[in-house]
């Protein structure tokens, strides 16, 4: 079942997405014999705290969350997590977030070259700080100088992970095809809101959270298939994928490989259970590899 | 740390509206310690799992205490035994009974009695003399089941035992463990500073990767209830930043 993302081969088509995996490290029974490979937790080149609580909240077959990106920072990242990395038999990407172009290349230089971190996965649903707090992602032009900012530092794969919060993803992917990203990763959490019926207010302190789980995943599977069909870089599904089909439908949709995100906070074994039910549907579908595997990705 | 698919075993009725369901987990039964807490799941149920502190173990049982407050735990009480429940446990970091301490005054509120009986348990093996005050709005809401050297009852409304808070009626002791609402658990933190209290907060996986059951710390910050907690310190915690209630999904009827 192993597939190629750009220049990586991957053991495997599923991935742990990035803030459902933490560093890999928490919890033993995280099977991790099925990664194909583990997107770490987000980190910003400086520690932040994150947000107050509450933090989720669960609504109908999906979870809001505004964690604020909550970490470390890169320095006890790579102390703390990327040598643990390196003995493991997978690779590791980082998710990587900055208020600036300028911070993201910073950040890619700082992990570029340290042993265990195999690959970057930009995070642009992050305000931009100088320009008044729009988001990268939503600005075809901003998304493209994040890129850009991080290819330029570094030699390792980088994928960009799109926000669904755009009027048309086709043109955020090809800005960010042209800027030199490896593999685009579709989607992030749609911005949502629940208000709590005692308090009179919003159920998260922070007002909003990304919604993800079941609930967007008929909108994530459209909208990684509008992707694909805009570049030709690998593109990888993630939007509420729990099961094996959840993450077939994604493949014949036109993705490369998938990403398993809110589900492994239910099931531990999420990844695996997912890894192998792909493998015994493509056994009982008579295809001897993943390429096999027949895919609707009608060309624009 | 274990998954287990654990057949329910019996359910009774402990004080109003509040209830005691037990479940097969011998090996969870075997390991879990005081305030520790295991996070279920069942077919059919919600996304996210529920997390509920241990009550009791009775063998290769455990026991935890629930009322229906919302979609949830509604679900919960309505499976039948026999029917199995997706038990991940024994989680986070319970209450520290190694202290040489010879008296323990356990104080809970409402459903903070959740983890007071395998704590009495645990804290009168390590030779702790057990007072337990056990304080709810009214003498039906009172758990039934508490029970140490010395049981002090507390209501709000003075049906039974003393009139006021368990806090208030609480003698002192040489450590204080205490677990109920948020806001009963400030007014622990401004009497026994000291005091090792077990924090509600809303969480998502239980095992420390989602960081949604963030809990404020004096010195800065946020940990995790799920990893660090639910027991803490009482001063460590930033009181007035942790939400006092949890509230749950209204229905309209």
């Amino acid at each position: 079942m192993s597939v190629a993302v750009g220049a990586m081969t991957l053991r495997g088509p599923v991935m742990a997405a990035s803030g459902t995996f933490g560093y890999g490290t928490e919890v033993p029974l995280l099977e991790r014999r099925a990664l194909g490979a583990m997107v770490s937790k987000g980190i910003f080149l400086r520690a932040r705290e994150g947000t107050a609580p509450p933090r989720i909240a669960e609504t109908p077959s999906g979870m809001l969350n505004a964690i604020g990106l909550q970490g470390p920072g890169a320095d006890a990242l790579v102390r703390d997590y990327a040598p643990r990395w390196a003995e493991w038999d997978f690779p590791v990407l980082v998710n990587i977030n900055g208020e600036s172009a300028a911070e993201y290349g910073e950040l890619a230089a700082r992990l570029d070259g340290v042993p265990g971190i195999s690959g970057f996965e930009i995070n642009i649903s992050c305000p931009n700080v100088e320009q008044g707090g729009l988001y990268f992602g939503n600005d075809p032009r901003a998304a493209a100088a994040v890129t850009e900012a991080v290819r330029n530092r570094t030699s390792l794969p980088v994928w960009v992970k799109l926000t669904p919060m755009v009027s048309d993803i086709g043109v955020i992917a090809r800005a960010v095809e042209s800027a030199g990203a490896d593999a685009l990763c579709a989607i992030n959490t749609f911005v949502g809101m629940s208000i709590d019926l005692n308090a009179y207010k919003p159920r998260l302190s922070f007002r909003t959270g990304g919604l993800s789980g079941p609930a967007i995943r008929p909108l994530a599977v459209h909208l990684a298939h509008q992707a694909a069909r805009a570049v030709r870089i690998p593109v990888i599904g993630i939007g509420g994928i729990a099961r094996p089909e959840d993450a077939l439908e994604f493949l014949v949709a036109g993705c490369a490989a998938v990403q398993v995100g809110t589900a492994t906070f239910a099931n531990p074994r999420a990844v695996a259970e997912v890894h192998d039910g792909i493998a015994a549907f493509l056994e009982g579908r008579g295809c001897r590899s993943l390429s096999e595997l027949p895919r609707y990705l009608p060309r624009d | 740390m274990f998954l287990v698919d654990a057949p329910l075993t019996g359910r009774r009725e402990v004080g109003r509206d509040m209830f005691v369901i037990a479940m097969h987990a011998p090996e969870i039964a075997s390991t879990v310690r005081a305030g520790q807490f295991v996070n279920l799941g069942w077919s059919g149920g919600p996304l996210l799992r529920r997390p509920f502190s241990v009550y009791r173990v009775d063998g290769g049982d455990i026991e935890i205490v629930l009322k229906a407050v919302g979609a949830g735990t509604t679900e919960l009480l309505a499976v039948e035994p026999g029917a199995r429940l997706s038990c991940l446990g024994p989680l986070g970091h319970g209450f520290d009974l190694t202290s040489g301490a010879r008296t323990a005054v356990l104080v809970s509120g409402g459903l903070g009695v959740a983890p007071m009986p395998i704590t009495a348990r645990d804290a009168a093996a390590n030779g702790m003399r057990i007072t337990w005050v056990h304080g709810a709005r009214t003498a039906a809401e009172l758990c039934s089941e508490a029970q140490g050297d010395e049981v002090i009852w507390a209501t709000d409304d003075g049906s039974r035992g003393a009139h006021g808070t368990a806090v208030a009626a609480a003698p002192t002791g040489d450590i204080v463990l205490a677990c109920g609402p948020n806001r009963m658990l400030a007014a622990v933190a401004d009497r026994w500073p000291e005091a090792q209290v077990a924090v509600e907060t809303y969480m998502g996986c239980g095992t420390g990767v989602c960081l949604g059951c963030a809990v404020p710390l004096r010195r800065g910050g946020y940990d995790r209830a799920c990893k660090e907690g639910p027991v803490y310190r009482a001063a460590d915690i930033d009181w007035p930043a942790l939400p006092s209630q949890l509230s749950y999904t209204v229905m309209a009827r």
